[in-house]
């Protein structure tokens, strides 16, 4: 009986001790977390518009460049922002970033892809948040992969909308077409859900592309 | 492999350890009774960290403090802990240390904590962590529990590090990111990207640790 009075008691602290320390620290850490995890993105979406952004910037001076640099805008159902350079006298976009989502092989992949302002070439892309197993379907966030995407475009030489991601099979068959890179090696199920989200994302674009007013 | 040397036995608690033992207890985790190739545990972390050889540093040091800030926290508790529950209360303190951790380096280290990403949560599971609280913390004074779980956290991150240094190697044909076997002439081997490549590596590593140790014993015997 006294013991498990014991076992009772030392379980309920604990318990209470626990559950408050991990309260505090994580309301505490809240506002900071935020602004890490909001930079993150920011940054992504700067370095895929290809602003230049400086060495060693601090979250705030990063959050000013893109406030001061992009502007946000709604073409039918997509949010798309627009790389206007503080210094450019036409006010006119030079590139324009489109972000989309969904799921990849363990866990929530997130990303944006720029284009030229014609909205149809590929300009860059980034993930900005992806678990990916790494070394294998982790590569989605390597160089060589993201270089691929660079002068695509959303629609194929026929002129029909959407994205691939091809196996290669071997050095001849390179995924020639305009709208079309090469898949990762032994990451099939991670190059099958990005190029799902992707095709996603070109097929609306490519609807909602003739209601951008410039 | 007698108790004492996996630190099952080693005293009450009551008397106090002196220097050797704390040497003992530090080559011990480091080498004599490294967890991964003498009692292989923390296996699961082992095979997906081990593709890179920064995964594997990362890992490896962020056990370092985790080891020896639970075998801390379990030590100190060791007298109130009651034992029917002592393994569930074990895991509680691990976990909310973890999660701390995490938190703070979300809010602090932003870099660190996205290379470390999905991993944190898995330190939770890691064999190691238990093992060591389990199998020394509770049965030792908080300095040398600290020195125990720093030097396990040791012997585990020079496994991953040689063991990731051949898995990057023949996977990715580069070292840290480096290229070093160019992708023009060396086909990478994706064998070594998945786990039957640590299961490989990892396997002949054990083999020659034990190789080296029978030899060494036998001299000593002479």
């Amino acid at each position: 009986m006294k013991n498990s009075v014991h076992v009772l008691v030392f379980s309920g602290i604990l318990a209470m001790v626990c559950a408050i320390l991990l309260y505090a620290v994580t309301q505490f850490t809240e506002p900071l977390r935020k602004i890490n995890e909001e930079t993150d993105k920011d940054r992504n979406f700067l370095s895929a518009l290809g602003v230049p952004i400086p060495k060693n910037v601090k979250p705030r001076e990063l959050l000013n460049i893109f406030e001061k640099n992009v502007k946000i805008k709604k073409i039918g159902k997509i949010t798309i922002y627009e790389y206007i350079p503080e210094t450019s006298k036409s006010g006119k976009p030079i590139a324009i970033a489109v972000p989309f989502s969904g799921p990849g092989f363990w866990a929530p992949i997130k990303g944006v892809l720029a284009f030229e302002p014609d909205l149809l070439t590929i300009r860059g892309i980034r993930f900005y948040q992806q678990e990916e197993t790494p070394g294998l379907g982790g590569e989605i966030a390597s160089k060589w992969f993201q270089d691929e995407f660079k002068g695509k475009k959303i629609v194929s030489k026929n002129g029909e909308p959407g994205f691939r991601i091809v196996k290669s099979g071997g050095k001849s068959k390179k995924a020639n077409d305009t709208n079309a890179v090469d898949a990762i090696t032994g990451a099939t199920r991670t190059s099958e859900r990005v190029e799902r989200m992707l095709d996603k994302v070109a097929k609306e674009l490519y609807k909602e592309r003739k209601n951008y007013v410039r | 492999m007698s108790d004492s040397a996996v630190g099952l036995a080693t005293g009450s608690g009551t008397t106090k350890p002196n220097k050797k033992k704390y040497l003992e207890t530090f080559l011990g985790g480091v080498y004599n009774t490294n967890p991964v190739t003498v009692q292989v545990l923390g296996i699961c972390i082992f095979l997906a960290v081990t593709i890179r050889v920064q995964n594997a540093i990362v890992m490896g040091l962020a056990l370092i403090v985790v080891l020896t800030g639970t075998n801390l926290f379990v030590s100190l508790l060791r007298a109130y802990i009651p034992r029917r529950i002592r393994m569930i209360v074990e895991v509680a303190i691990i976990a909310t240390f973890v999660i701390i951790l995490d938190q703070l380096l979300r809010a602090y280290y932003w870099e660190m904590s996205k290379q470390l990403g999905p991993y944190v949560a898995l330190i939770i599971t890691n064999c190691i962590v238990m093992g060591r609280a389990e199998a020394f913390a509770m049965q030792n004074p908080p300095l040398i529990s600290m020195v125990d779980g720093a030097a396990n956290g040791i012997g585990y991150l020079w496994i991953l590090v040689a063991v990731s240094l051949v898995r990057e190697l023949i996977g990715s044909g580069t070292i840290l990111g480096y290229t070093i076997l160019s992708t023009s002439w060396y086909e990478r081997n994706i064998l070594f990207l998945l786990a039957p490549g640590a299961f490989i590596t990892g396997g002949l590593l054990i083999w020659v640790i034990n190789a080296i140790n029978l030899s060494t014993n036998k001299e000593d015997a002479k």
